[in-house]
């Protein structure tokens, strides 16, 4: 969810808008006849899509992609998984190419005056500090006036700076940030929440925790054609039901992910539902 | 006009920022040049001793500091100082800090990197002094230290001004380089601005301004000194 995916999904929307008004179809009669689901997935995103060793795209994501496959066609193999990038997966949805984006993709005004989004089946966590065992702080604003290690361009430096006064010492790129870290030339490094938790799990940084949890979560929901009410409501169930069998919580297991509270309550409440 | 969008430069935030980045590259700026030319001089007058070693050490530092890129020189002083331990110790907390802060690592460079080529240019500028004219002095008494203090000294100044400009103008840009060791200078605010902004022409056209601007003014400021100090056959008169 970098700021550059915005800019361009705004753009697109922009452009897009007249011609997504037109695009009303019945999807779900579409893939029906097709007996295939084509969706636009990322391949270079772990944990959400990626290639494995194998050269199989797998992930978080692509799991459900399977998963609502199942469930609408009676098999998780009935799917074309089509690699796209931030700047044309809302282009190749309202152009018919695909018909369901799961590609981390970010639920925005700007997205959805042309898109409609799906259930918000993850909530991306925003940047999170990581500090030395012994570092005594957990709140963004005990950071007031400190060195942070951080990264030059980052869409929450401006928020970091002139919101919680942090002093920010902004590197160009992720390798610098960490040696700096551990050169003790900041108190701590801001970064996105998922990237930072896989760090930890390398060797070397066993003196290291998450010192300040996230002060932002971004929804990410899959995303259809206006107005295609029918396909609409079969992936949103068809997610809602993953949930409720705690699915999403095993995959979440399975990609290395860190255990979201915002996952768990939406099984509980897909449960709470179903009764 | 022309598409330009320029709004942002209203928000006092990236005001700040950018004031602040043009603040600190002009410290860096003066910083590096007045060490570069101390270091000049000091290099330039140590070669007159004809001392053998004293020639090889400073030819040894010419070579190390003019031929290496700034940039390599300003990581090396960042990180690398730091890993082989130049480090200083937290009474407080036990731990090892760097010793060397980006901004000096950057001073400290840059005035390496501009001294080295000063070194060479007032050598130039001493060589370049007439040995006849050398006689000439020697002849009417002047002692070794007189000779140097009134005219080999003098002619070799007007001699070397033109290059002096343009390594302090090309020092000058060159501070651009310390944004990557995260010196908030100009380039780094100004990158940080069109990332939030995507208004990345506009930005890059202003911090082009900004430079031209600067520079210029720096290098009429040095060609205004060499048009006062002329005399006739040195340096360019009015």
């Amino acid at each position: 969810m970098s700021p550059y995916n915005a800019l361009i999904g705004g753009v697109t929307a922009t452009l897009l808008l007249g011609f997504a008004a037109q695009a009303q179809s019945d999807t779900l009669a579409d893939i029906r006849e097709r007996d295939v689901l084509s969706v636009g997935i990322k391949n270079d995103y772990p944990p959400y899509g990626y290639l494995d060793e194998n050269n199989e795209i797998v992930g978080f994501e692509i799991e459900l992609v399977r998963y609502i496959a199942n469930e609408l066609l009676g098999s998780p193999d009935k799917v074309e998984l089509i690699p796209v990038v931030a700047s044309n997966r809302i282009e190749l949805l309202n152009s018919g190419r695909i018909d369901l984006i799961m590609a981390t993709l970010g639920v925005t005004e700007e997205r959805a005056q042309v898109i409609d989004f799906t259930e918000h089946y993850v909530s991306a966590a925003g940047a999170s500090v990581l500090a030395r065992q012994e570092a005594r702080f957990d709140q963004w604003e005990q950071l007031e006036g400190q060195n942070v290690c951080g990264i030059q361009g980052a869409y929450y430096n401006r928020t970091l700076t002139d919101h919680y006064g942090i002093r920010l010492v902004n590197f160009t790129a992720l390798p610098e940030a960490y040696r700096a870290l551990q050169d003790n030339r900041c108190v701590a490094m801001v970064f996105d929440d998922m990237t930072l938790r896989q760090k930890l799990g390398e060797p070397g940084w066993e003196g290291y925790k998450i010192a300040v949890e996230p002060y932002e979560y971004l929804p990410m929901a899959g995303g259809v054609r206006k107005g295609d009410e029918a396909f609409l409501d079969a992936v949103n169930a068809a997610i809602v039901k993953a949930e409720g069998e705690d699915r999403l919580i095993d995959w979440e297991g399975e990609y290395d992910m860190p255990p979201s509270d915002h996952i768990a309550a939406r099984a509980e409440a897909a449960r709470a539902v179903a009764e | 006009m022309f598409g330009l969008d320029y709004s942002w430069l209203g928000d006092p935030v990236y005001q700040r920022w950018l004031v602040d980045g043009v603040w600190v590259t002009l410290q860096l700026a003066l910083v590096s040049s007045l060490a570069a030319v101390a270091i000049g001089l000091v290099g330039a007058l140590g070669q007159t001793l004809r001392l053998w070693w004293l020639d090889a050490c400073i030819e040894l530092f010419v070579e190390i500091f003019r031929n290496t890129p700034p940039l390599l020189q300003m990581l090396f002083f960042y990180f690398t100082l730091t890993q082989i331990g130049f480090t200083v110790t937290d009474p407080v907390t036990g731990l090892q800090h760097p010793l060397l802060s980006a901004f000096v690592s950057a001073a400290i460079s840059l005035s390496l990197f501009g001294g080295a080529l000063c070194i060479e240019a007032f050598r130039s500028g001493l060589d370049a002094v007439p040995k006849a004219t050398l006689e000439a002095a020697r002849s009417l008494g002047y002692t070794r230290l007189g000779l140097f203090r009134r005219v080999q000294a003098p002619i070799a100044a007007r001699v070397c001004l033109p290059s002096l400009t343009n390594i302090l103008t090309n020092l000058f840009k060159t501070t651009s380089q310390a944004s990557v060791i995260t010196v908030p200078e100009l380039m780094y605010a100004a990158g940080q601005v069109y990332s939030d902004t995507f208004r990345t022409l506009e930005m890059m056209l202003m911090v082009l301004l900004v430079y031209v601007t600067l520079v210029s003014l720096l290098a009429w400021a040095l060609t205004l000194a060499e048009r006062l100090l002329a005399y006739p056959g040195y340096g360019k008169g009015f």
